[in-house]
């Protein structure tokens, strides 16, 4: 089942629900039911709340002045185009996605192997300990993150020290803001996310043990190599929660926010390669007060990251395999 | 394997099979700990910090271990005692009087200090101090005592556990009707909940607040917080949805053959099968709520003998913004509750493997 | 028990209950908001907690309540507040950074002032004045001032061999040579070089001196922005008299003094070093490896526990072509405009500015604002811990209020919220980049600001 083809699924059914047989009605009253918590909590939290939000876009609206909030039509809009730092904030994003989703979902996939072996002593002390760092609030662990990649006399930069290469002080690896090699921020922040992988490690080990084990001995009969059999049964079957990463993660870090806000307060250093999308847009809603604007850049976030999951879900139907799906 | 039983005896087999298995389980379990150990650096920096003095954080040529110089007591002032070279190449050990950088700083020496100040001509700052290992438990509770724990702890738990129940029961409903019913705007619905998740929560926190306090008038109370998690979230909805298409149809089918309704075969047959993808979300949801900062502050403002631990933490790093040992070494108490539930948890991952004949 | 008397202890509970919701009703809400400034520490919370319930306990018409929000998340809370229509009645302390964040939210007090007869004889007028900011009123009654000094660390000092920097204003500085100079602030940079550090114990002034290696630091214009680091040069502000963006001739030559502070002279410390753990994760002073900031008086009670044992004392701020900028920070209790009850707010207020005004200056570590307090004011803060047992030289916080900074460092700028970002991002390439081109990144400052400015047109 995927979005794309859904759509015209959707229309179909509309029409022939007077045609349904009465099972296929009982069948959709339950849905309906099983979904309701839902769906009600929806229509009482969220919907008003979005729709306020998508009012707003349309308002000069100051934060610190609801009462003089004038509607503006879509010069709010008008204004995304010639917004400079919109523009370089969302490559600035799209760049460190690309860099950043693949570490991230790899570790997370092979760490999960790692947890899961058989031939691991001690599993479950290192399956807690190799999660700990997630249970760490985002802003603290930042912080902590900050002592140990100091330039002067951060761990990481004494580490490296040990095996003589001189890369302390303002000659030596400044990694969260060295003007002379911005990207080098990249890779900093690219660690700090490592610490945030423990819940997509986590369901990602829950999926390996639901892989049968009689499918892995048929395979091993056949004589097949640890990765063969990696790449043939372990990741189709648990295909569904990689799925299930790809998209949070995805989602996740168009919306990366509490580690650069943490580190640069928003000033985009170095060289800008630290203005995230919705640190502009944070400034621009919560700190300039603009929440007018504000609620035009989170829409437009908002429209790319529909857009990038439907395709997302479009594409799941060539690679993600799901036992029970044998329906729809 | 077949092959090898018959040209080997069954003991010889085993034997072998045994120390291969020795060697690999070795070897898996050192790249685990070779990797841990790089992984969780920032960790051991925290751990390591949250045991110092306050004085040894700011020292630039400190040991990495939580340590003290010794001390000797000289007229009543307290001195560094330093490892100071003799010119026969042995070495003394004498407290630092008054440094100098130009000409001759003042040592007394602690076994003899009748002899009065001794003056050494050499830079000071080449002699190491004569650090001692000196763990500073306190810190741990001097934090606990600071931020209320114990009365903060049960606000900050039963907010995680109602929470938790509310919110993974009614997103395991909505995720059950979502992976197995047909029903007529499905997939439209599906994008909504995903909607829910991609829109900036930051742009909504307004308007709801707004909801909160004005209309429903839940100010200065938990119930803004609470309420919400019993209609479920995107985030488990999503997951718990993907594990439930994971599970075969069969036994749905042959429990609906024996008469059993929806509900029924959703508690009886999924639920059981889905343990794991249960216990992974009760725990993100409780880790979430434990950690939870922005939610209680903004809605719990008034009302402090409510409030959680992480704003008692909060609190505290404002009070202590110099002092990174109590920081830390709060930061890692609050981690103590969650990572035994953690560790607990184990069990029900070990165990909830879902053995099933997969067709597919 | 029987049902009757069940019935009985149900209606006795339940006309109890009645009873107090309604005289809870009788009673008008006030909502204080604690946060834009001090007031935030757990100590200082069970303090203010302590007054509320003395002001709900002395009377029966306003129930007062206390809202307390982290200061990194105050700012964000209040105006989340503010936007949904539910903002609190008094805000306080806060200062001049603090309210300017919200222009145009205050109370105009002159009317309540009036109709109350309220007495401000107790305040220097000038300090009243400095509350009545242009197009908005009468914002807030002085409550709390802060001047700033020049702190040493004597140990240093020591270690270095020369002497202590002069006590007074006015007073030369006396080098090592016995030869008296004129305490201004190339006379700093001289003894700040002396007193920076490398790991062998060569100083910023030798040539073998490794800048990579530094262990110590000579001078810092701590916990303030780029405003605040040029007032040292005198004050002046980003934006001319027609509100056109600048950079006044005695910040640019503060602006060379700061970046060869920081990538030639090395006494300074830059982006490298000031979040290291050694320099105290940025709290310099603290750390004990930096001899010499300027800072407020409501650093001492805060931030200097760690400095027990060590000796420090305060001296004045030195001069620049012969004039000496003290800056200056004040703290007042304001009402907002939105408040349904501006009487009852107003009477809150003057309890916490009249009766406990001692009490709450003495929490937040500031000097009464109120004349007749002044006196005892250092006696009692320099018993309390971290202070006790010093002798510190609290003639030279008084002296500094000649200095005070007009314009304040702190003051309005068209566009402010956005003004600030600019300077920031501006300040954090000075601060990080050895090969920041000065002359250029000058022009650059001004361009941007200018933006910014013809925006709020």
């Amino acid at each position: 089942m995927d979005m794309v083809s859904a759509f015209s699924e959707v229309r179909k059914e509309r029409f022939s629900w007077r045609n349904w047989s009465p099972a296929r009605r009982r069948e959709a009253l339950w849905g309906l039911g099983f979904i309701s918590p839902w769906l009600i909590g929806f229509l009482i939290f969220y919907l008003a709340p979005m729709i306020a939000s998508l009012v707003f876009s349309t308002m000069n609206f100051e934060l610190t002045k609801p009462d003089g909030a004038t509607f503006i039509g879509l010069q709010n809009w008008q204004r995304l185009l010639n917004d400079d730092t919109m523009w370089l904030a969302m490559s600035v994003t799209f760049v460190f996605a690309i860099i950043s989703l693949p570490i991230g979902m790899i570790s997370a996939f092979l760490l999960a192997v790692l947890l899961n072996s058989a031939n691991l002593m001690g599993r479950s002390l290192f399956r807690t300990l190799y999660y700990a760092p997630t249970m760490v609030p985002l802003i603290a662990s930042t912080l902590i993150w900050a002592q140990v990649l100091n330039p002067s006399d951060g761990w990481i930069n004494r580490f490296i020290e040990i095996f003589g290469f001189d890369v302390r002080g303002v000659d030596g690896l400044r990694w969260l803001n060295d003007p002379a090699h911005p990207n080098l921020v990249f890779i900093a922040y690219s660690f700090i996310g490592l610490w945030t992988i423990g819940n997509a490690m986590l369901i990602n080990l829950s999926a390996l043990q639901g892989v049968p084990s009689e499918l892995y001995d048929a395979a091993r009969v056949d004589g097949a190599s640890w990765l063969n059999r990696l790449w043939s049964i372990t990741i189709p079957m648990v295909s569904p929660v990689i799925f299930y990463n790809l998209v949070l993660s995805v989602i996740g870090l168009l919306q990366y926010f509490i580690v650069p806000w943490v580190l640069t307060g928003g000033s985009g250093d170095p060289e800008g390669r630290t203005m995230f999308y919705m640190i502009h847009f944070f400034k621009q809603g919560f700190i300039f007060n603009k929440l007018g604007y504000g609620a035009t850049l989170a829409w437009l976030m908002f429209a790319v990251a529909l857009v990038i999951t439907v395709m997302l879900f479009g594409s799941a139907r060539y690679w993600v395999h799901y036992a029970g799906d044998s329906r729809s | 394997m077949t092959a090898i039983t018959k040209s080997k005896s069954n003991a010889d087999v085993y034997q072998l099979r045994r120390r291969q298995e020795t060697i690999t389980a070795l070897m898996v379990t050192s790249v685990a700990i070779i990797i841990l150990l790089i992984y969780l650096m920032p960790m051991g920096y925290a751990l390591v910090t949250s045991l110092k003095s306050k004085a040894q954080t700011s020292e630039v040529n400190a040991p990495i271990l939580p340590s003290t110089p010794r001390q000797f007591e000289y007229d009543g002032e307290t001195y560094d005692i330093m490892l100071v070279p003799q010119e026969d190449g042995t070495i003394a050990e004498w407290g630092l009087v008054q440094a100098r950088r130009r000409g001759a700083s003042d040592f007394i020496d602690p076994e003899n200090p009748e002899a009065g100040i001794i003056q050494w001509e050499g830079n000071w700052r080449t002699l190491e101090k004569a650090w001692e290992p000196n763990v500073q438990w306190d810190n741990y509770p001097d934090a606990w005592n600071f931020i209320r724990f114990g009365r903060l702890l049960m606000n900050t738990l039963g907010y995680a556990l109602v929470t938790m129940v509310g919110m993974v029961s009614a997103s395991a409903l909505t995720a059950y009707g979502f992976a197995r019913f047909r029903f007529p705007g499905k997939n439209i619905l599906f994008l909504m909940v995903l909607s829910t998740m991609i829109l900036p929560p930051q742009v909504t926190d307004l308007p709801k607040y707004a909801f909160f306090v004005n209309v429903l008038d839940w100010g200065g109370t938990w119930w803004p917080l609470i309420v919400p998690a019993f209609f479920g979230h995107a985030y488990h909805v999503f997951l718990l949805r993907q594990f439930f298409l994971t599970i075969p149809r069969e036994m749905e089918e042959a429990a609906s053959i024996d008469g059993a309704g929806p509900m029924t075969t959703f508690i009886r047959v999924i639920l059981p099968q889905a343990v794991p993808a249960l216990t992974a979300s009760a725990l993100f949801h409780f880790f979430y709520a434990w950690n939870d900062y922005f939610g209680p502050l903004i809605y719990l403002a008034g009302n402090r003998d409510a409030q959680p631990i992480s704003i008692g933490l909060a609190e505290f790093n404002g009070l202590y913004s110099s002092e990174p040992q109590l920081i830390l070494a709060a930061a890692i108490i609050t981690m103590i509750l969650p990572l035994a539930i953690f560790f607990m948890a184990q069990r029900i991952f070990v165990q909830g493997i879902v053995i099933t004949g997969v067709d597919k | 028990m029987s049902k009757r008397y069940y019935t009985l202890f149900l209606a006795v509970v339940l006309m109890m209950l009645m009873s107090i919701s309604t005289a809870a009703q009788e009673r008008t809400t006030i909502r204080w908001f604690v946060g834009l400034g001090a007031g935030t520490d757990a100590p200082q919370i069970e303090a203010q907690e302590a007054i509320v319930e003395e002001f709900n306990n002395s009377q029966d018409e306003i129930e007062l309540v206390l809202e307390i929000v982290d200061n990194d998340q105050a700012f964000g809370i209040l105006s989340t507040q503010i936007a949904a229509g539910n903002a609190p009645d008094i805000v306080g302390p806060v200062g001049v950074r603090g309210r300017s964040n919200f222009p145009g939210v205050w109370l105009d007090l002159t009317e309540l002032l009036e109709s109350t007869n309220y007495d401000l004889t107790d305040f220097d007028p000038d300090l009243v004045e400095f509350y009545n900011i242009e197009g908005e009123g009468q914002i807030g009654l002085p409550f709390a001032i802060f001047p700033s000094f020049l702190m040493y660390n004597e140990e240093l000092f020591d270690e270095a061999g020369i002497p202590y920097p002069p006590r007074n204003y006015g007073d030369p500085y006396v080098d090592w040579n016995g030869e008296e100079r004129e305490w201004n602030m190339e006379t700093l940079r001289e003894l700040a070089m002396i007193l920076t550090v490398d790991g062998e114990g060569t100083d910023a002034t030798m040539d073998e001196f490794n800048p990579d290696e530094i262990v110590q630091f000579g001078y810092g214009t701590q916990y303030t922005d780029i405003r605040g680091r040029l007032t040292l040069f005198g004050a002046g502000s980003f934006a001319d008299e027609d509100g056109n963006a600048q950079v006044p001739e005695h910040w640019q030559e503060g602006l060379d003094w700061y970046q060869k502070a920081m990538w030639e002279d090395w006494f300074y410390p830059n982006g490298v070093y000031g979040g290291a753990d050694f320099m105290g994760g940025g709290n310099w002073f603290e750390s004990g490896n930096m001899a010499m900031v300027t800072i407020h008086l409501w650093y001492l009670p805060c931030c200097t526990w760690g400095l027990e044992g060590v000796d420090y004392q305060l001296a004045p701020v030195p001069s620049y072509n012969g004039v000496t900028t003290a800056k200056m920070h004040g703290d007042t209790f304001s009402i907002m405009e939105s408040t349904d009850h501006p009487v009852e707010a107003f009477e809150v207020l003057t309890y916490l500015l009249g009766e406990k005004a001692n009490e709450l200056a003495t929490l937040y570590g500031g000097m009464p604002a109120r004349l007749s307090l002044q006196p005892d004011y250092f006696d009692t803060i320099g018993q309390n811990d971290p202070l006790a047992g010093r002798d510190l030289n609290w003639d030279i916080v008084v002296a500094g209020m000649a200095y005070a900074d007009n314009p304040s460092h702190e003051g309005p700028l068209p566009n402010l919220l956005e003004a600030e970002d600019v300077y920031n991002t501006w300040t954090g390439n000075l601060d990080n980049d050895p090969d920041f081109d000065l002359d250029a990144g000058i022009q650059e400052l001004i361009d941007a600001l200018q933006d910014v400015f013809d925006e709020a047109q």
